[in-house]
């Protein structure tokens, strides 16, 4: 299980004004600012649950899964995953946990995957019959069987996140961090990625949490999901009680010859709205989207859903 | 302990990977700087008009530049920026995931690269000195070139601690190139790797006896060409230990500060 009790992170950086006045002058002396990555946050999640951790740019989603996973060092409050303290970073904990970032290689970039994953099997000791097990399962699900001896550098970003998944999972971690595993991938690509995220949690029941902007993932892979806005959490409960405001609302963008405007409109009407749109507006572009993580947590706020 | 061996295979196929680089280095800059050494000496010695310049002879001194450049490699290791490029990159995280020591880790890699480039100056050395030279002021003794050679990988160690000690201020500095040239700099110029140190002021070197510096190339440089006596080399291996002892308790002062203003950048 995960507890996390009134956590807390600063970061402080120096600042620097523009210019090469500004440059001359932090040569000698430098200002420092302190940003509060989170405000003494708190969470509980269970064995074979999967959260989804929803918010904008900046808000403390990648600092909460950092140390989570043990990267970084809280400024106060407690944490226990597995009954590990993850900062202290046991091997014990380590040989349990697992880290996936959308956006950063681990895997050897020079070598094939297959030689990256033998050392990863030493590495975690993984015993010869579940390692081969557990290429066969996840090179299967994830349709890469054939690049697997490829040189990882050579391979397309979707490839190598599917490589990444592979080399994350082969110790069947019990404890998941995924963050943004999607970033990046075309539309089929991250259709597969969430397709296999989904097959993996039935099959072996870890504890996930998935940090994503795109709104698809969430929807598909989490019953349960926690929304932060600048560090602090604004709703922890059921993915259906906000279904209205992520699932049934679309965003239209409408560009006429005197204006642009966008307007939220609830899916079921979708159609007679356009239609309206296009009899009242002299209409050159029209466009439909989902809401924006940013729209949907202000509508959640308007809405007032809080914190369970 | 069995991940030892394949981070070892794994960073040996690294650096047979990528043909070129392997040829160019093996072979191209290493004759490059021979020469660019030779015609150099040439000249010096032409015009002192002498045939001993501080114990080296014109022919001792193209083997001490034979022998530096796959020296210097030796010790550089995995190369400059070997801890501090993958923080700045986010590839430094993997190491604190993976449940593993992340400076044994790093020294097996490291190391990897110091026994390969041994490999090439002990075959390098001894094809020169079969088919090269004539002179019998040295004599070629592969027991020396074992004792020079094994030398080389004790400096590369302690070479290694000296500059994990100012990589890991990366874990909190933006920047710290300009401390990792300083200090390759200042290993190349006080160890003898860009002239031997016998060519510097007798006070300067005695001075410079308390330091690592000679022991990380001069030394292993002289050993290999049978130039050091046994008490020489006994105070190489003893220098060098103390030296490595002494980074490795430094090392433990940054590293404690360092992994708590670590932010995993990048990611």
């Amino acid at each position: 299980m995960i507890k996390v009790s009134s956590l807390s992170k600063t970061f402080t950086s120096s600042i620097k004004e523009p210019g090469i006045k500004g440059s001359l002058i932090s040569l000698f002396h430098r200002q420092k600012q302190s940003k509060e990555a989170l405000k003494s946050v708190d969470l509980e999640i269970q064995q074979g649950e999967i959260i989804g951790l929803i918010g904008a740019n900046g808000a403390g989603k990648t600092t909460l899964v950092k140390i989570l996973a043990g990267i970084v060092h809280p400024t106060s409050g407690d944490v226990k995953v597995l009954g590990f303290t993850p900062w202290k970073r046991p091997n014990e904990y380590r040989k349990q946990m697992s880290l996936i970032m959308g956006q950063k290689n681990q895997v050897w970039w020079d070598l094939p995957a297959l030689d990256s994953f033998l050392l990863l099997k030493e590495i975690y000791q993984i015993p010869v019959a579940q390692y081969k097990r557990n290429v066969e399962f996840l090179a299967e699900t994830l349709m890469i069987k054939d690049q697997l001896k490829t040189q990882v550098r050579k391979l397309s970003l979707g490839e190598r996140m599917k490589i990444e998944l592979m080399a994350a999972l082969l110790h069947n971690p019990k404890v998941i961090f995924l963050d943004e595993p999607t970033i990046g991938l075309d539309l089929s690509a991250q259709k597969a990625v969430r397709h296999f995220l989904r097959e993996y949690q039935k099959e072996f029941r870890p504890m996930t949490i998935l940090t994503s902007h795109y709104m698809e993932d969430i929807k598909e892979l989490c019953p349960r999901v926690v929304i932060i806005k600048e560090g602090q959490f604004v709703y922890d409960g059921a993915l259906s009680k906000i279904q209205g405001v992520l699932g049934d609302e679309k965003v239209v963008s409408v560009t006429t010859q005197s204006e642009t405007f966008r307007i939220h409109v609830p899916r079921q009407d979708l159609a007679n709205k356009t239609h309206q749109i296009f009899q009242e507006h002299d209409v050159i572009d029209l466009n439909i989207q989902d809401p924006s993580i940013e729209e949907v947590i202000e509508s959640i706020m308007r809405t007032g859903v809080h914190t369970t | 302990m069995n991940w030892w061996k394949h981070v070892m295979l794994m960073e040996l196929r690294k650096i047979l990977a990528y043909r070129s680089d392997f040829w160019i280095t093996f072979l191209g800059q290493t004759l490059i700087q021979l020469l660019v050494a030779r015609s150099l000496w040439q000249m010096i010695f032409a015009s002192e008009g002498v045939k001993v310049m501080n114990g080296y002879s014109l022919e001792m001194m193209n083997l001490y530049y034979l022998i530096i450049p796959i020296g210097t490699r030796m010790l550089s290791g995995e190369n400059i920026g070997f801890v501090s490029r993958e923080i700045y990159e986010g590839t430094f995280t993997r190491y604190l995931l993976y449940p593993i020591s992340v400076f044994q880790y790093k020294t097996l890699t490291y190391m990897t690269y110091s026994l390969f480039y041994g490999l090439q100056l002990f075959l390098l050395y001894s094809l020169y000195r079969l088919f090269f030279t004539t002179s019998s002021i040295t004599v070629m003794d592969f027991s020396n070139l074992l004792l020079g050679v094994g030398l080389f990988l004790l400096a590369s160690l302690t070479y290694l601690l000296m500059a994990m000690l100012i990589e890991l201020i990366a874990l909190w500095a933006d920047n710290i190139w300009t401390l990792i040239v300083m200090l390759k700099f200042f290993v190349t110029f006080l160890g003898g790797g860009f002239v031997p140190l016998t060519f510097f002021p007798a006070l300067f070197q005695d001075i410079l006896r308390w330091t690592p510096f000679p022991y990380l190339i001069q030394v292993p440089a002289q050993t290999i060409m049978g130039m050091s006596q046994s008490q020489d080399i006994f105070r190489a291996i003893a220098l060098l230990l103390i030296w490595a002892l002494i980074f490795m308790e430094l090392i433990k002062i940054v590293w404690k500060r360092g992994e708590k203003q670590y932010t995993g950048v990048g990611i």
